[in-house]
């Protein structure tokens, strides 16, 4: 039997439901069908049970040892009632002790076609409800690791503080009213976008464009499962002016080249219809079509980024300063920017030429984007893909459960209670349901 | 075991597959361990139709869970608020949002309300609305020093799930139950009592039926001044007038548990001796080594106990805090 830290943790044979947030991991969940364990009789009790409990393990804690866990576990199965306190001012209790001794009786329908069956307290489904306890798995619930091992990964590397201390203990056991902080970072990390590959070292971003554009369809199909097709298509549309400039791939350069050929091109039918253009304008041109060679130029080199170029680029265009209307379609940078648009473009509005010209609706939408460009930055340093955004599939595996009180801007939770069982729900995120639980918790009470 | 020293069969898997990419495509059909150069595992050879069943999943019906919703909200694999498909008994509760805290720092921490009436007043539960608190003043604090809060974060785990906003100044729906009473384990027990007839059988009869020391339902709630406004109300008193005693009851309960706080500090501190010296703070108290239960051997009392091994000087005891004050 291999170890659990060699055991590989999501398979697509025999599969096991897991505590991740893994894509392989939501398929399993997803064709998951009931087990139907105790429906036949082909399997004895003990079967049963030992099967429920496997079932269960696999996700509850798998990273913990048996031994453990057993010792962990409680018979004492806690809930709670719902006491209406109307209902408690308006009777003494003396209403439950009328008739013989329980109450009144409740009149049956006899008659009724369906008669609903009474909601149940599922106290089974708690019995994994001491698993909640731990820190690793408290972290894992509040949505601050990925997976229950990444969150034992952070409480063994240092970085979760329990009430303010430092716990390095992920078998630390939350008493109610415990708040646990994780590091920023980390959380970041767990739960964002993973680098894109090959644009982590330095290295690599400013190696020359064909000898990357030699190595990008070889790694892709190497990646082969990990990064499939939908994965590596998937280049995120970003703004150019939050573009992470080191850790993107060489960008492309072929459309900004094509923008500066194109307004060139533009500016020299400009100047070879002579009589339309007043001599100011066509010394304007002029310039702008000597500045434009050296620019070009230096799109062509492996160092440049389309963002500084289009900057320069637009700075010259506001320099042209042409009034006419031809002209005018050549100087729109937006249209210089993207070449698919770059016909449909001219009947653009002039852009604006400094920020007093901007409109309220356009000096909020800037502010909106300086502010989300504050908050969430391009920052090379990280570990994780920057500006961040959450990973795929976490919103399949997003809940908190109530017993956490989580504020994410400082990725902080307050432990506020044990999970508790009511009527009609249990707080124990589990994967089975009410009869898989039950075999299990049979299982654990050792009378087998 | 694998080879130290990598053979050239699988040492060169990755970039032997890497050169014939080209020649046949083998898209999707190798293990992701045969991008790293170092690997010395072999690349698989065909694709199982597991794997062609997920990639089938993944861009179908998969396709669904990749991204949160634009429009917000949960995104379980089953269209309600239950994340696992197999067990109608887990559903995803709502959190409070941004919005919703703020208003309840600002009630609790600038206008002093009560922690129980303002649980009562929104109908979120009076641990968590401390914790919201405690958590916000964490969150003002890192504002005040400048030290960057995990906004992107924030926003889009809260985009994804359901989320409770309240509106200030007028009656908004409940969070969720406020007056939950923990089922205490003497009271699970089934009971065979037999009273008269002719009597009132009340809670508080039934608390002392189940435990001499039980308190009754009523004194065990969370909120018990919540019943009296109910009686104050049925009794005829005007709302107002109920909802001004119940909130000088909350605060009256507010206070003596943090009398009971003090004191208790208090007791504690006057009970230790402090000396201080350069290094260690030393914190002396009065221990009764006669004070040692009723066989001698309980669990809580200080020194060696004959009969009672100390297993926290054993090799692979691992002791793990129990607590962090």
């Amino acid at each position: 039997m291999p170890r659990a830290a060699q055991r590989r943790l999501h398979v697509l044979r025999r599969p096991k439901l897991r505590q991740s947030w893994s894509k392989y991991n939501l398929y399993n969940i997803w064709r998951q069908r009931d087990p139907k364990i105790g429906f036949t009789d082909h399997e004895t009790f003990f079967q049963q049970k030992w099967r429920a409990k496997g079932l269960l393990r696999a996700y509850h804690g798998e990273h913990i040892k048996e031994r453990d866990w057993e010792r962990m576990f409680s018979r004492r199965l806690l809930s709670v009632a719902n006491m209406n306190p109307r209902y408690m001012a308006e009777n003494d209790g003396s209403e439950m002790a009328a008739g013989r001794g329980s109450g009144q009786d409740i009149v049956q329908r006899w008659k009724a076609d369906k008669v609903d069956p009474k909601t149940i307290t599922p106290y089974m489904n708690m019995a994994f409800a001491p698993m909640e306890r731990r820190l690793d798995i408290a972290i894992f619930r509040a949505l601050f690791a990925s997976s229950a091992r990444q969150a034992r990964h952070f409480v063994v590397h240092g970085k979760v503080k329990v009430n303010g201390k430092v716990m390095p203990y992920p078998a630390y056991k939350l008493n109610p009213g415990d708040m646990f902080q994780v590091d920023p970072d980390a959380v970041l990390f767990a739960t964002g976008q993973p680098k894109k590959k090959g644009g982590s070292n330095a290295r690599q971003a400013t190696k020359a464009p064909q000898d990357n554009a030699e190595a990008e369809p070889a790694a892709a199909e190497a990646e082969g499962a990990e990064a499939e097709a939908a994965e590596a298509s998937e280049v995120p549309e970003q703004d150019p002016e939050t573009t992470d400039k080191p850790e993107a791939p060489p960008a492309d350069m072929k459309p900004t080249r094509q923008a500066i050929q194109k307004l060139t091109k533009q500016a020299k039918s400009i100047l070879a219809r002579d009589r339309d253009v007043s001599t100011s304008q066509k010394q304007n041109l002029r310039s702008f079509l000597k500045k434009a060679k050296p620019l070009l130029s230096r799109a062509g080199r492996p160092a440049a980024t389309p963002t500084d170029i289009l900057s320069e680029l637009n700075s010259m265009v506001k320099d042209l300063n042409l009034s006419d209307a031809s002209a005018e379609a050549a100087a729109t940078p937006a249209a210089a920017a993207a070449p698919t648009e770059s016909s449909t473009a001219v009947t653009r509005r002039e852009p604006p030429r400094s920020i007093d010209d901007l409109n309220a609706d356009e000096l909020k939408a800037l502010h909106r984007l300086i502010n989300e460009e504050e908050e969430n930055p391009a920052d090379p340093a990280k570990p994780y893909h920057t500006p961040w955004k959450p990973r795929d599939y976490m919103s399949a595996f997003a809940f908190i459960p109530r017993y956490l009180e989580v504020n994410q801007n400082v990725c902080s939770a307050v432990y506020l209670r044990h999970p508790v069982a009511r009527v009609g729900s249990a707080e124990v995120p589990t994967p089975f349901g009410y009869q898989v639980n039950q075999l299990a918790f049979n299982w654990y009470l050792r009378r087998r | 075991m694998p080879p130290r020293i990598p053979t050239k069969s699988s040492a060169s898997s990755a970039s032997a597959l890497v050169r014939s990419s080209f020649v046949s495509p083998c898209t999707s059909q190798c293990l992701p361990s045969c991008r790293a150069g170092f690997s010395t595992t072999p690349s698989l050879e065909r694709s199982t139709n597991l794997r062609r069943a997920f990639m089938q999943w993944q861009k179908t019906i998969g396709a669904n869970f990749k991204q949160p919703k634009p429009e917000g909200g949960h995104n379980y694999l089953s269209n309600s608020n239950q994340p696992f498909p197999l067990n109608p008994q887990f559903r995803s509760d709502r959190v409070l949002d941004e919005q919703a805290r703020e208003l309840i720092w600002e009630k609790v921490m600038r206008q002093g309300e009560t922690l129980k009436a303002v649980s009562a007043e929104l109908g979120v539960d009076v641990t968590r609305v401390a914790a919201v608190v405690r958590l916000k003043e964490v969150e003002k604090d890192w504002v005040s020093k400048g030290k960057k809060l995990a906004t992107p974060y924030s926003k889009a785990v809260l985009g994804m799930l359901p989320t409770k906003s309240f509106r200030p100044g007028v009656q908004n729906q409940p969070l969720e139950p406020i007056n939950e009473l923990h089922i205490h384990t003497a009271t699970q027990k089934q009971l065979f009592w037999p009273t008269a007839e002719s009597r009132q059988f009340t809670r508080e009869d039934a608390a002392k039926a189940f435990h001499a020391k039980m308190l009754s339902a009523d004194k065990r709630v969370p909120h018990p001044e919540l019943i009296q406004m109910e009686k104050n109300l049925l009794h005829g008193m005007s709302p107002d007038e109920a909802r001004a005693h119940f909130i000088s009851a909350a605060e009256q309960s507010e206070r003596m548990a943090a009398e009971k706080q003090v004191k208790k500090a208090m007791a504690e501190e006057q009970a230790t001796k402090r000396i201080n010296t350069q290094r260690f703070e030393f914190r002396f108290k009065e221990v009764d080594s006669e004070l040692v239960g009723k066989d001698g051997r309980a669990p809580n009392v200080v020194g060696w106990k004959y009969g009672m091994p100390h297993y926290d000087r054993k090799k692979g005891m691992v002791k793990i805090p129990t607590s962090v004050p």
